[in-house]
């Protein structure tokens, strides 16, 4: 672990086996890489498992409510355009509840860089129905599985003339390492999601340990190399402007 | 400097520019939008935001990167940004928040004045907590109480706000704002950018998470309350008028106040500026008073704090909101 994550903060409280343990040490890395630090760099989350994420960091960093982290980088951006900010949030709070934010943010083309980590559903209150949850997904708010095609996030990240989007998983350490890298990088708003399951809450697959998860990823994500709308078991970048 | 013809909404806009300010997000909202306008021309970093929660949300986020920052709505868009205000609370983020109060609930009747969120301001989020209010009757006293709201905001870290209303904030009044001379408190949060702190909506010590520590949580709240009235005490802004022929005290504020003090032959008149936390100074100069009146242009949310504060039963002269002739305050006032 490198000295932009907080030691004293370690263990983190996200379950055995979990992904985001994963996420925080390589985003701590891609910084370092980078040359960001608490000279020039801020986080903000929202709420949730990943809203946690901010406080693992050690810059200042700010923990918003539930799906505010948008805005919230907006201002702290508008007011000094010399910081990195950088958004790390859940699915839920980012295209639920924040899905305004979203939308207007990056239409303004705000120079933020905002990493959503998508577990398909609201791991934090236990598991409910997300809007990134799969047809058939059961979820303790969906028993008989969801009826409705789950949110377009790759759509809504490209709605733009300029845009930048990636999509990775955890199982893909230098792939999510280049897709953070590069989306840092971009000046203007770029969105990065990254693709994971709930080790505790996921029902379809059921994953034993975070191993299963990993290897579940590893065999069901496929990565290219061609700038051009990603298929549903693709990873890759997609940029233009 | 002379004299100019200036509005309330445009006194706010000098009065905040004159503070400081250095970010503005809003959302357009009658009768608070020419705040917006006015600033979207001042040069300050600006955004047109898709929303009040987006509003109040990037104003915490621009304070806490350095800028004195300021959104202004209507009670629609205050009831937004009833999220973000907890969320500045818990983070003891300075942020001044305007309230140009209409009648309501919803759209009401949008371009007429009301005084119908004083509940809202004085308990609106969630939680437990009092934001600190003035409430201005002049457009001089909306460009003071603007530049006294951002030293508010420094001094107790929190949002405060300046609250108005429809009428005030479209009254047209001859004004030397330069002649206004009112001392500014600095900074002293140091940006976003200069550490590794942690600002979060979760009760917490020193940036570590304390969920589940209720004994820290009633310390923390002690604490924040007694900061926080302590920095109110700087700012014990009322209007008193005694009456020695008198034993009536007529309360009112804001707007109607104006109206309200045509009767200082009749009655001793006392107007609440700070309007929030509520004024130790309204129980002493009660006791004065054998009857005690509350007019407002809602149905007596004040008077129903003051009874409580006060201990004693208050005559309401609840006249709502909209168009009020002085027929009507008359008839209340003297039971006529
Ligand atoms: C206004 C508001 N509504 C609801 C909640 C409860 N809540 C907390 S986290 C959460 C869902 C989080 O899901 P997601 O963003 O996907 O993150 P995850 O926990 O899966 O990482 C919800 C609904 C809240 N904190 N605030």
């Amino acid at each position: 672990m490198n000295d932009l994550i907080k030691q004293e903060m370690m263990p983190a409280i996200w379950c055995q086996g979990c992904p985001l343990g994963i996420i925080l040490a390589q985003f701590a890395n891609v910084l370092a890489e980078l040359g960001l630090s608490k000279d020039n760099a801020v986080i903000v989350s929202g709420i949730g498992c990943t809203g946690r994420f901010a406080g693992y960091m050690n810059m200042d960093s700010v923990h918003t409510t539930h799906g505010r982290a948008i805005p919230v980088a907006e201002g702290i951006k508008t007011a000094n355009p010399a910081l990195n900010v950088i958004v790390v949030s859940g699915d839920g709070d980012l295209l639920g509840i924040g899905g305004n934010h979203m939308l207007h943010s990056s239409r303004r083309d705000i120079d933020i860089t905002v990493i959503c980590i998508n577990n398909e559903l609201y791991g934090l209150t236990g598991g409910q129905l997300a809007p990134t949850s799969q047809i058939g997904a059961v979820t303790l708010t969906s028993p008989q599985g969801s009826a409705v095609e789950p949110i377009n996030i790759q759509g809504l990240s490209t709605l733009n003339k300029k845009h930048f989007y990636a999509r990775t998983t955890p199982a893909h350490v230098q792939h999510m390492k280049k897709c953070m890298s590069e989306a840092i990088s971009w000046k203007g708003f770029s969105f990065v999601e990254i693709r994971t399951k709930c080790i505790t809450r996921s029902k379809s697959p059921l994953f034993k340990t975070g191993c299963d998860l990993l290897n579940w990823l590893k065999t069901e994500y496929k990565i290219t190399d061609e700038n051009r709308k990603l298929k549903d078991n693709e990873m890759g970048i997609i940029k233009s402007g | 400097m002379p004299k100019k013809l200036v509005d309330g909404n445009e006194a706010i806009v000098q009065g905040a520019l004159r503070a400081g300010l250095g970010f503005y997000a809003g959302y357009p909202i009658t009768p608070a939008s020419e705040i917006m306008q006015g600033l979207s021309k001042s040069g300050i970093a600006f955004v047109n935001a898709e929303d009040e929660i987006a509003s109040v949300s990037m104003v915490i986020g621009a304070s806490l990167a350095g800028k004195k920052s300021m959104t202004a709505t209507s009670g629609p868009g205050f009831s937004l940004m009833q999220e973000g205000i907890g969320l500045a609370h818990m983070m003891r983020v300075p942020v001044v928040i305007v309230n140009s109060q209409r009648v309501g609930p919803s759209t009401g009747m949008p371009t007429l004045a009301a005084q119908g969120d004083i509940l809202q301001a004085y308990h609106g989020s969630h939680g437990d907590f009092v934001s600190i209010a003035f409430y201005p009757n002049s457009v001089e006293e909306c460009y003071k109480y603007t530049i006294e709201a951002f030293n508010a905001a420094e001094e107790a870290k929190c949002p405060v706000y300046l609250l108005t209303d429809g009428m005030l904030s479209h009254l047209f009044e001859s004004v030397d704002l330069d002649a206004v001379k009112i001392s500014l408190k600095q900074r002293d949060l140091k940006p976003l950018g200069h550490g590794s702190r942690h600002f979060t909506g979760l009760l917490s010590k020193e940036g570590i998470p304390k969920t589940k520590d209720s004994i820290y949580y009633r310390q923390w709240y002690k604490s924040y309350k007694d900061e926080l009235s302590n920095a109110a005490d700087n700012y014990k802004f009322y209007e008193y008028i005694e009456n020695n022929n008198s034993d009536t005290l007529v309360i009112s504020y804001g707007i109607l106040s104006r109206a309200v003090f045509e009767f200082k032959g009749e009655f001793a008149l006392f107007r609440p500026i700070r309007i929030f936390p509520l004024l130790e100074e309204i129980k002493e100069i009660s006791q004065k008073y054998k009857t005690i009146i509350v007019v407002e242009m809602n149905d007596s949310q004040y008077a129903l704090l003051l009874e409580a504060f006060l201990k004693r039963e208050i005559k309401k002269v609840p006249v709502l909101g909209g168009l009020v002739a002085i027929d009507e305050l008359r008839k209340g006032l003297l039971n006529e």
